[in-house]
């Protein structure tokens, strides 16, 4: 009997510090709740976020640099050196031909990705709440853009579409053939009774790799999506647990995970155009990073 | 027994989650280790190792997420 009572303590114990956080309520929905309509489309809470983001955006780098000067003003020399200091981390994985290219994809891409997660911190947002008019339950005035499934998915479209546009023009389809399905044994190390056959090895492995590449878009907008989420929910069920002082270490992680995941969705995306594009050595790091 | 641990707990989508989560906890932490282990053989390489790192540690928790998040609901 004391070993079932022992058993039974533990989950036990985790099921009852679950309780208060459900019994109040806290917790955010998985999916952004609407606002109001516009013609039959809904606007969410998370769609208002982003644009706001993004106005702000727009209109603090264009304040902040100013007409761009060859004598750089000072927010023009900060403005420069912060995309100096992406690019030098991104251009030996992109490679020189489609750097020009996927500059401004990748800079925006990890400007606007890392806005959007530290929105969520901004106080105001996910706290101002009103009463949905759909559900009569409380819900959120504001929510990061990232924390619905829409938004990360949005993002992950746009990087598959520009990348694989970029991946055409500086690479072309008979590169992008080569590299999936290309027989990559040497003819000179490898008997012909081997290399013949490699043929069709490297043919199914190449259909495996279809695969896998489909499979990129729903990877880069999950993972942004759950940690995002996951933060928020976070936070708000700690808040749910105890008001004064417990969300504040999670506060300060969430600023180390919106950084960390928007410098991983920019690196992600900068390794899937490099690997095809980049054939100078320094992209076959790159080829353990398929996924 | 899975089922036995799943009514005590009470939820099934729980376990399901807790599982996804518990794999990509043991990656992150071998992922971790050697990232460790080789600033540790080489310190000058750490900038390399950290980009890498974080990289490596990011596929690995993504896994959790379609734990959580692709099974059925």
């Amino acid at each position: 009997m004391s070993r079932f009572n022992k058993f039974l303590a533990l989950p036990l114990l985790v099921a009852a510090t679950n309780l208060p956080a459900a019994a109040e309520g806290s917790g955010v929905a998985p999916m952004a709740e609407p606002l109001f309509r516009v013609g039959g489309l809904p606007v969410t809470n998370s769609m208002i976020m982003s644009w706001v983001v993004a106005i702000g955006l727009i209109l603090v780098i264009r304040l902040v640099a100013g007409k761009p000067k060859l004598i750089p003003s000072r927010g023009q020399a900060v403005v420069e050196r912060l995309i100096e200091s992406l690019m030098e981390i991104i251009e030996p994985i992109v490679g020189p031909k489609a750097i020009k290219a996927s500059r401004p994809l990748l800079l925006a891409l990890f400007t606007f990705i890392l806005l959007q997660n530290w929105s969520g911190l901004i106080p105001g947002v996910g706290t101002i709440m009103m009463r949905s008019r759909a559900t009569g339950e409380w819900m959120e005035i504001a929510r990061p853009g990232n924390a619905d499934m829409n938004g990360t998915f949005a993002l992950a479209f746009v990087s598959l579409f520009v990348g694989t546009w970029i991946i055409l023009r500086y690479a072309g389809v008979k590169a992008i053939l080569f590299d999936i399905f290309g027989n990559k044994a040497d003819k000179r190390d490898v008997p012909a009774a081997l290399y013949y056959p490699m043929f069709l090895i490297f043919f199914l492995v190449g259909l495996l790799d279809v695969i896998s590449i489909m499979f990129r878009p729903i990877s880069l907008s999950f993972r942004l999506y759950g940690n995002i989420f996951g933060g928020e929910n976070l936070i708000h069920s700690m808040y749910g647990i105890f008001k004064w002082g417990l969300p504040v270490p999670f506060y300060f992680m969430e600023l180390l995970v919106g950084f960390v995941q928007a410098f991983v969705f920019t690196l992600l995306v900068s390794v899937y155009i490099g690997l095809i594009c980049n054939h100078e050595g320094g992209g076959h790091d790159g080829e353990a990073a398929h996924h | 027994m899975i089922h036995t641990i799943a009514e005590i707990t009470g939820n099934l989508k729980a376990l399901q989650g807790g599982l996804g989560c518990l794999g990509a906890a043991f990656g992150v932490g071998f992922v971790g280790t050697r990232a460790a282990e080789a600033v540790g053989r080489n310190p000058g390489a750490f900038g390399k190792i950290l980009v890498i790192g974080i990289l490596g540690m990011a596929f690995a928790e993504a896994i959790a997420f379609y734990a959580l998040f692709l099974g059925n609901y």
